[in-house]
């Protein structure tokens, strides 16, 4: 027989607590994502009918934002040389969290057609974490939606944690930045 | 009992003595000057609020004083901004070349105010008035320049003569030089003559358009704890003039009846809404902070004329409370950029930015004045506006209503120029090492002119009350007040529930602040820049040319006035030139041309 | 006293929830108009508590308490609206010219910080925001002057209860060249292309918002759909006749909404000496024409 002594519901611990909110937090990040306008290479092109009327990525909650503190999403599209790749890390880090990069075309992932250049670098996931790829050299624009949805999964799977291992493996990270750039932050107005 | 006499030999003794302390050790001096004025204000303010002040002379042979509510509420507002700028001198005094001078001059001043208000005869005002001109005028060039001082003296000098000569003219006609009873049997073109003179005088001391030029040559370039009195205390002098004309004379003039205003208000009302339009539009291009302040004080000038030009009850209720509210508010911010230009060396603010993260507390008591300037809830400027506003809309005014809004929503422009290029913005590196917060005896008043500023926007209802007297004793109905409200001719203001749904909205958004997640804390020069690497502070601060594009619309009118009265002296130097030559010439021809004229004009009568 | 409070935070709420759904179901009607699906009628909300829970960054204590200055005086002036004839929280003091400056204190408020984070372009924006301001503000207080003296009252309450009056028409129909004006006027307050130079998002990268992230921009949108609401809501009750129940209020303000918007979208954007100049040629003889006719004429349709 059951017994009839009151039992009252059990208290959520902290760590719930903060997981029900960070789930709440989820459905709003994944639904509402900006990205910043910051088109690097031949891969830019793709996005014009991704923003506009042909396949409208509006109707999915993204937008396009001006400047890297306002914005959720970090879009590589396309290879980096090494001047850029100073410029782009200097951005992640003024982005807020939490942040989410894309890698779009081959570029990011292996260094597509540019892979023996002196001036290019290889792989992306080495600098800055990356949470998705859309490969293909270009990809269509289908395919770069499909990779904005596949984002919006990650997100809901609490797989999306690019930030989370970009402040804990910071060392790992600087150190391959130092490794191919020589410093991330130019140190005066006469260099590069 | 203080007697008012009294008063102004204590403070001619006084002058003396903080001279000769001055000359001994400088800072005992100035805080001998702080202790004068202190007592002069509070003895001031305790009698005269219950109009117990004594008026008999004993010493002082053939003056006379009387006490009105007019002359009490400007001489209290004038001598509390004394009171409290005396607090700065102790800081600036070693700065000038005639330090000894310094604080007599500003006691002497301090005396011509006080017999100015309280006299109750044309004469005595005349004399008064040149004191107070005499003594500022040899204060000011120690600041910058010397030629300001000319500037000032040749307007003042205009306005004043020609206030002793519509003094002369009612003389004429009614026999005394009482003021009580002198400007209202005036009737007749000579009305109209005093009228004219008496304004002529008030627009000088005021700084009104047309006679505004020495403003910002005064102001800009007199020392630093003296530009808050120009501005704050000795420009009143003009409104008081301005009252006496505009009040107690009726000129016989047409009624224009559409709008219900005799003729000659209405040309005094399109004066001074001329001269807000201006001061606005000439403070919006100025680059140095204390000129920009000069230009307001111009522009408030012209609303201040608006206001008693119109014949209306809650217009001069307005217009007096203008007067509180601009005293206070340009005395805190002349204060706060006087504090800065002691610890920068500069008022100009293309060189300066960023001075907040090192001075606070002068920030904040920037920030009250200049809101109570633009004339924005909850503080004073804002009541006295809304009153203006409710008169020029009951009257239908449509032009003044016109300049009196550009001028309300401009001064948001020009006042915060000087916060954004001069208090925030990049910090610039030659200040960071040496900049302080200015020092606890100077910190003191500007916190009590902010929080009377606060104090006047909140609760108004006693000052209103002294003010109903004041509008009674010159012959119109009071307007209609009660403990937290104000009644205009088509709403209700309520000050204190405004300030407090205010308070309140601000606590519901700090709550929601706080319960986010904390910020990280960066530096300023790690900022937005497309992805540039930056190095020097002062390519990114912005605060040269700050309104260029509304600028480039009037950049070409703006020497039209400076052109025209240039002009003006060049024909009074022609004038004297072909004096020259006729009286006074080297030529054997012309001293011929005049014996044969005076003989032919001697003979006409007897020969012709 | 503590109801009134409660009464005017309520309908403080309410504004910004209408206000952002009525913004959400605009941008559906546009992408609709662009031959797209738009996005959901209640995206505004998530991009508002999207940013509420990112952390973002802070340039100093001016930079936070500029924001929290804003956001406090907006909610503050939305808490004296009207709604309708009856639901209004401090019957009797709402004035016009209280809308309009405490407008100004949040305004203030949000350059204060703007430019306290330390950006040029931030201060560019504002010195842009100061300059609209001073455009559109002129003319349309000129037609405002022109119906407080027509209906002797400036409290939105009694505006309104004069046009419901029988026998007197709206004043968008009454005083014509008034209405255009005030319609352009509006606009300008909005922020709308083609006056929306102090954002211009490809010039000066988002003007004042540039260095903002996270919950301080967060608070500075719901500043701004606050904004939105208090000054579509003066637009009805003084131009189109108030609203005796709150239906009628919901339908007027969504059709002066959704009509700014479809106007606005077809529009480029001014430079911003284009903006000063435009106002102060047509719209304010236009004003000041209207107010002519009107208070001395009388000639009032």
């Amino acid at each position: 027989m059951k017994s009839t002594k009151f039992t009252p519901a059990r208290k959520l611990s902290k760590e719930e607590i903060d997981r029900k909110w960070w789930e709440i937090g989820d459905y709003f990040r994944r639904n509402s994502l900006w990205m910043l306008m910051y088109c690097t290479g031949c891969c830019a092109i793709e996005l014009p009918p991704a923003m506009t009327s042909a396949y409208d990525m509006e109707r999915l909650g993204m937008g396009p934002m001006a400047t890297p503190r306002q914005a959720d999403i970090l879009l590589i599209s396309g290879y980096l040389s090494v001047k850029s790749l100073r410029r782009v890390i200097y951005t992640y880090e003024q982005m807020s969290e939490p942040k989410y990069v894309v890698g779009l075309g081959s570029c990011p992932i292996n260094g597509g057609i540019y892979h023996d250049s002196h001036a290019v670098i290889n792989q992306l996931d080495q600098y800055i974490p990356v949470d998705t790829y859309v490969s293909g050299c270009m990809p269509n624009t289908e395919s770069v939606m499909n990779g904005f949805v596949d984002l919006m999964e990650q997100i809901k799977n609490k797989t999306a944690k690019g930030w989370i291992k970009y402040k804990e493996n910071n060392e790992w990270y600087k150190s391959n930045q130092m490794a191919a750039l020589g410093e991330v932050i130019i140190h005066d107005e006469f260099h590069e | 009992m203080a007697s008012i006499e009294f008063l102004i030999l204590l403070l001619v003794a006084s002058s003396l003595i903080a001279y000769l302390l001055t000359k001994v050790n400088s800072f005992l001096g100035s805080v001998f000057t702080i202790f004068a004025s202190m007592f002069v204000f509070v003895s001031l303010a305790a009698y005269g609020f219950n109009a117990t002040l004594v008026t008999d002379v004993l010493y002082l042979p053939g003056f006379t004083f009387g006490y009105t509510y007019l002359g009490a509420f400007f001489a209290i507002i004038v001598a509390f901004v004394y009171a409290m700028v005396s607090f700065f001198h102790p800081y600036f005094v070693d700065h000038y070349k005639y330090k000894n001078a310094y604080n007599m001059l500003f006691l002497l001043s301090l005396a011509g105010v006080l017999g100015a208000f309280f006299t109750d005869n044309f004469l005595q005002l005349f004399f008064f008035f040149e004191l107070i001109v005499w003594s500022t005028m040899f204060l000011i060039p120690l600041g910058k320049s010397k030629s300001a001082a000319v500037t000032y003296f040749g307007y003042s000098a205009a306005g004043s003569f020609a206030m002793l000569f519509g003094i002369f003219v009612m003389r004429a006609q009614v026999g005394s030089f009482d003021m009580a009873l002198g400007l209202s049997s005036l009737t007749g073109t000579n009305a109209i003559i005093v009228y004219v003179s008496f304004l002529i005088a008030a627009f000088a001391k005021l700084g009104v358009f047309p006679l505004h030029l020495w403003l910002p040559i005064a102001h800009g370039n007199a020392p630093h704890p003296f530009s808050p009195v120009l501005s704050g205390a000795l420009v009143k002098l003009g409104a008081f003039v301005a009252v006496l004309a505009l009040i107690r004379i009726t000129p016989a003039s047409g009624l224009i009846t559409a709008i219900n205003l005799p003729f000659a208000h209405y040309v005094v009302a399109i004066l001074g809404a001329m001269s807000i339009v201006f001061g606005t539009l000439m403070a919006i291009r100025e680059d140095d902070a204390k000129k920009l302040l000069a230009y307001s004080s111009m522009s408030h000038g012209g609303y201040i004329i608006v206001a008693f030009s119109l014949l209306d009850s809650v217009a001069y209720a307005g217009g007096f409370y203008h007067i509180l509210a601009h005293a206070l508010a340009s005395a805190g911010a002349f204060m706060a950029i006087a504090a800065v230009a002691r610890q920068t060396g500069t008022t100009k603010m293309s060189e300066l930015g960023g001075i907040i993260h090192k001075m606070p507390i002068t920030y904040i008591v920037y920030l009250v004045a200049i809101i109570s300037m633009a004339g924005i809830p909850p503080m004073g400027g804002f009541i006295s506006k809304w009153l203006i506003f409710q008169a020029v809309i009951d009257k239908g005014l449509i032009f003044i209503a016109v300049a009196v809004f550009f001028g309300s929503i401009g001064s948001f422009l020009y006042v915060f120029r000087p916060l954004a290029a001069l208090f925030l913005g990049q910090e610039l590196p030659q200040f960071k090492k040496t900049v302080k917060e200015a020092p606890i005896l100077m910190l003191i008043p500007m916190v009590i002119i902010t929080l009377l500023n606060i104090y006047t926007g909140v609760l108004p209802d006693k000052l209103f009350g002294f003010i109903n007297k004041i509008i009674g004793e010159l012959g119109f109905a009071p307007i209609v007040t009660s403990t937290f409200e104000l009644h205009g001719y088509n709403g209700i203001l309520n000050p204190a529930l405004i300030a407090g749904i205010f308070g309140f909205g601000v606590v519901i958004a700090f709550i929601i602040f706080i319960s986010l997640k904390k910020s990280k804390q960066v530096s300023l020069m790690e900022t937005y820049t497309a992805a540039n690497f930056i190095h020097t502070e002062e390519l990114l601060h912005y605060s040269l040319d700050f309104y260029a594009p509304l600028e480039r619309l009037y950049a070409k009118y703006i020497n039209v006035m400076t052109d025209f009265f240039a002009a003006l002296a060049n024909k009074v130097k022609e004038l004297g030139r072909l004096g020259k030559y006729l009286f006074m010439s080297k030529y054997v021809e012309v001293a011929i041309f005049w014996i044969v004229a005076i003989t032919a004009f001697l003979l006409w009568g007897e020969i012709l | 006293m503590i109801v009134n409070i409660l009464i005017g935070f309520g309908i403080a709420i309410l504004g910004f929830v209408l206000q952002t759904s009525v913004a959400g179901v605009n941008r559906k009607i546009i992408g609709r108009l662009q031959k797209r699906y738009g996005p959901k009628w209640y995206q505004e909300f998530l991009d508002i508590f999207k940013l509420l829970s990112k952390r973002s960054i802070s340039h100093g204590w001016i930079f936070d308490f500029g924001v929290i200055m804003a956001l406090g005086g907006i909610i503050a002036t939305a808490m004296f609206m009207p709604i309708t004839n009856t639901f209004v929280a401090f019957a009797g003091y709402d004035n016009f010219f209280i809308f309009v400056y405490l407008l100004a204190v949040g305004m203030l408020g949000m350059a204060m910080s703007a430019s306290g984070s330390g950006n040029p372009l931030a201060s560019i924006g504002v010195m842009r925001a100061l300059t609209t301001m001073l455009a559109y503000e002129v003319p349309f207080m000129i037609v405002v002057l022109t119906v407080i003296k027509l209906s002797g009252t400036s409290s939105m309450i009694g505006i309104g209860e004069f046009q419901q009056a029988l026998g007197t028409n709206w004043f968008l129909i009454a005083l014509p060249l008034g209405g255009i004006v005030a319609v352009i006027s509006l606009m300008g307050m909005l922020g709308k292309k083609p006056f929306e130079t102090y954002i211009a998002p490809a010039e000066i990268a988002s003007g004042p918002m540039v260095e903002y992230g996270g919950k301080q921009l967060g608070m500075l949108f719901i500043m701004h759909e606050i904004t939105v609401f208090i000054e579509v809501s003066l637009f009805v009750h003084i131009f189109l006749g108030g609203a005796s129940n709150i239906f009628i209020f919901l339908i007027k303000y969504f059709v002066v909404y959704t009509v700014v918007n479809l106007i606005s979208n077809v529009n480029g954007r001014f430079k911003i000496d284009q903006v000063v100049k435009f106002y102060y040629k047509w719209p304010l003889i236009m004003a000041v024409t209207q107010a002519i006719i009107a208070i001395y004429f009388g000639w009032v349709i």
